[in-house]
Order: structure tokens, then C-alpha cells, then sequence
């Protein structure tokens, strides 16, 4: 898979986890289990700390995919996106991700990420 | 949760009776790999990050032997637990800071639309709070006897 598309997985993973921590429902379940759930703080300096690892325009695209879907990247399984649940051409593969631009679904937009 | 829909995250291809892992990152990292090798995810470093990045918000070894590691993460395509026990004990930081002995990892998808992921971890939980329930876990040998004991302690 590719560095570029890894790295965007990552925030939007990180972005997540943020959302959970912020999220005072979320956080409450949790933390009646037993879990402690503290460090806002720490997540949100990891999350600068890997925006400046990411090139400004896989940063605007990401960016401008997360305005239109919660989830801007999405796993690719037996050639299906997992986003929209269309088959990606037989032509578009794993390999052909680690060219130049990044995968992105023909049909919703969303960015691939090759399980 | 009934007890099939609980057994259904598991497997025997994610279940390790004995880990080789000596620290806690090692278990992470032995956990996830197990993980990805059964569900045909290339490269576990994803998951292994978001893990980590968990345990830094506060150690999921809950005390008296136990640990769940667990997160949400874009590589998962559906939520698995890998069940792992480690006879020697491993340092994790838990929060009674004696040695943990049981450890469940549990991975589901990022949007989890089934919403399975809480009520898991709950159910998890609630499991092992039991004395009971945890010395017959840490002699089970096979996942043959780990369904057996779970079929119990939940069917009860």
C-alpha cells in the first residue's frame, strides 16, 4: 500500500479516536468499564505532528473528501470499495496506487486503501 | 448477547494459548499480526499504531490478570478478537500493576454500522470480572475448551 495513502488512514484514524474522546457519551461507557480515557491533549499534538508529515495536496483532497463523507478513506476488498460497495475496474489495482496520484473511487470519490 | 453471537468473533486461528511476547509491546504487536494474518490485512501496522495510541490514553490492562486492548481502525472490515494468554505473566502496566495473563484484543471497523463494538467490550468485561471465570480461562488449553467455558459462564 502506499506511504501516502497510509499516512491518511492514520489521521483519519487519529481523528476518530479524538471524536471518541471528545464525544462525552462515548468517553462514560467506556470509563464505567474500568478504561481510563484521558489525553485529548497528547492526540491532538500526534495529529499536528502527522499533518506536517503529509504533503499539502493529499491534505486538500483528504480534507475535501471528509467535507463530503464521514469516512474519506476506505478499505478495498476483493476489488470492492468499501465505501460505496462498487466493483473498481479490473484495470485499477494495487499497484496502479502507488503511482503518482492517489486511488480514489471512480464512483463515490473516496480514497482507497488496499487491505 | 447471546452466547453464539459472542463465540462468533472469535476463532481458532485468533486464539493463542500461549504467547511468545515477553513485554507489552511485543503482545501488541504479536496480537495484531495474528489479527491481520487471519483476515487478510497486508500490512498490520495500522492497526498496531491505533492500538498503541489507545493504550497511551490509559493501559487497558484492567487489573487481576486481565488486558483488552481495543479500537476502532479503517484496515478492520469487521470486529474480531483475538484471545491470547501468556502462563508467565507479562508486565502491562495494568492498573493493579500486577502481571496480565489473559489478553483480549478486539478490533472492529471504523463506522461499525452494526454497532457491535461497545456492547462487545462490555460483554468482555463482564465475563472475566468473575474469579470464576478467569482461573478457568487461564487453564484452558485449546479453543475447543475456550468455547466450552464461554458456553458456560454466559449460558449460565
Amino acid at each position: 500500500m502506499s506511504e501516502r495513502v497510509q499516512k491518511l488512514a492514520q489521521l483519519q484514524d487519529l481523528e476518530l479516536m479524538i471524536r471518541e474522546v471528545e464525544d462525552p457519551a462515548s468517553k462514560e461507557q467506556e470509563e464505567a468499564l474500568g478504561f481510563t480515557v484521558a489525553g485529548l491533549e497528547q492526540l491532538e499534538k500526534a495529529r499536528d505532528r502527522l499533518i506536517k508529515q503529509i504533503p499539502k495536496k493529499d491534505l486538500r483532497i483528504y480534507q475535501r473528501v471528509r467535507r463530503r463523507y464521514d469516512r474519506a478513506v476506505v478499505p478495498v476488498a476483493n476489488r470492492i470499495c468499501l465505501g460505496c460497495f462498487q466493483e473498481l475496474p479490473t484495470a485499477r489495482t494495487a499497484a496502479i496506487a502507488e503511482g503518482d496520484s492517489l486511488p480514489i473511487c471512480e464512483s463515490c470519490g473516496r480514497l482507497l486503501y488496499w487491505l | 448477547m447471546k452466547v453464539e453471537q459472542f463465540l462468533s468473533y472469535f476463532s481458532a486461528e485468533r486464539f493463542l494459548p500461549e504467547l511468545r511476547a515477553r513485554s507489552k509491546d511485543g503482545v501488541l504487536t504479536e496480537l495484531t499480526r495474528v489479527l491481520a494474518e487471519d483476515t487478510d490485512i497486508r500490512d498490520p501496522g495500522l492497526l498496531l499504531e491505533m492500538i498503541r495510541r489507545r493504550e497511551s490514553l490509559g493501559s487497558t490492562g484492567l487489573g487481576e490478570g486481565i488486558a483488552i486492548p481495543h479500537g476502532r481502525s479503517t484496515a478492520a472490515t469487521q470486529t474480531k478478537v483475538v484471545f491470547a494468554k501468556s502462563s508467565k505473566g507479562i508486565d502491562y502496566d495494568a492498573m493493579d500493576k500486577e502481571p496480565c495473563k489473559i489478553f483480549f484484543l478486539i478490533v472492529a471497523p471504523y463506522d461499525d454500522v452494526r454497532q457491535e463494538y461497545l456492547p462487545l467490550l462490555g460483554k468482555i468485561v463482564e465475563t472475566v470480572s468473575q474469579d470464576r471465570t478467569r482461573d478457568k480461562l487461564l487453564e484452558l488449553g485449546t479453543f475447543e475448551d475456550f468455547q466450552r467455558v464461554v458456553r458456560e459462564v454466559i449460558g449460565e
